[in-house]
């Protein structure tokens, strides 16, 4: 894996399939996926892909639109059985397919207002027929990835890569 | 000098994060005191010790008094439920569970050192 300068690379809970870090206010997960990069690439921009993954298990996901071109806007509609609908929504800031792009990601909190910030993805391109996925989330400082971690949203974030898994798997 | 706030907590954040100013947010929790209550815990002047209030002050985490003199401090909650709300609602998307972050909420209110997230569930923390 290469290095970078950066002084303070924080383990926070890497598990055997992914790579959980922050440097700074950024939180950055990392994880290979046997499958092309261009398969990767549809997977996160192509509404009718994103709908079977998106989401940890046990929440389905509606793309109510995504725009995949910069000043392009995002929203999808998260379910689940046990809580309100929480939507999800955001501005595509970058695009460079099928290397990279960065949107914001945003949600409303009740009382407080639009919470989130800027997210890259990145697609690495190993090779071999592989891909890297490494996703980073500016989330402002590292008091507020303590408090993101102390949600249990690992699990969630793990789960969700692993439904992507699957998709790729599909073709 | 601060750099533009990203989003409405990141003032509230950027405050939490130096312990000093934790230790005084936890003293105001048990009530009001007066600056020099306030440094009287602290190896650090009262100019220092105020410099951490006018931080504490503009993240609306503490008010002064009206009444009095002394014009004491008093501790606000509404940033930390603020972050609560914001918390609350990351877990629901996530499917977390609330063990974890009652603990951190609960340190967050008694602004104690934050505890190394080491326990999510997961037996390995190996690196990449």
């Amino acid at each position: 894996m290469e290095t970078t300068m950066a002084a303070t690379r924080i383990d926070r809970g890497s598990t055997p399939t992914t790579a959980i870090y922050s440097e700074g206010g950024e939180l950055v997960f990392e994880r290979t996926f046997a499958a092309p990069r261009e398969l990767v690439w549809r997977a996160f921009t192509e509404a009718d892909r994103v709908s079977r993954w998106w989401g940890p298990r046990g929440t389905t996901t509606t793309v109510v639109e995504m725009d995949v071109r910069v000043g392009g806007t995002w929203r999808y509609l998260s379910h689940a059985a046990d809580r309100e609908d929480v939507t999800f929504y955001g501005e595509y800031l970058a695009i460079d397919p099928p290397a990279e792009f960065t949107w914001t990601f945003m949600f409303d909190v009740e009382g407080v207002g639009p919470m989130g910030g800027p997210e890259t993805h990145t697609f690495e391109d190993l090779g071999d027929g592989r891909t890297r996925i490494r996703t980073i989330s500016n989330m402002g400082s590292p008091e507020a990835i303590d408090g993101a971690l102390a949600t249990g949203m690992v699990k969630g974030a793990i789960e969700t890569w692993d439904r992507l898994e699957e998709l790729l798997a599909e073709g | 000098m601060d750099m533009q706030p990203t989003d409405p907590l990141s003032t509230t954040f950027a405050a939490l994060a130096d312990p000093t100013r934790r230790a005084i947010l936890a003293r105001l929790a048990d009530g009001e005191a007066s600056v020099k209550d306030l440094s009287a815990p602290f190896d650090m002047s009262q100019p220092a010790v105020s410099k951490h209030l006018r931080v504490l002050e503009r993240a609306g985490l503490i008010e002064r008094g009206r009444q009095a003199q002394w014009r004491p401090r008093t501790l606000r909650a509404e940033p930390l439920r603020d972050i609560a709300e914001w918390l609350d609602r990351y877990r629901q998307h996530w499917e977390g569970s609330y063990d974890r972050l009652d603990d951190y909420l609960r340190d967050l209110q008694e602004t104690k050192e934050h505890r190394d997230g080491d326990d999510d569930g997961s037996d390995t923390h190996r690196p990449g």
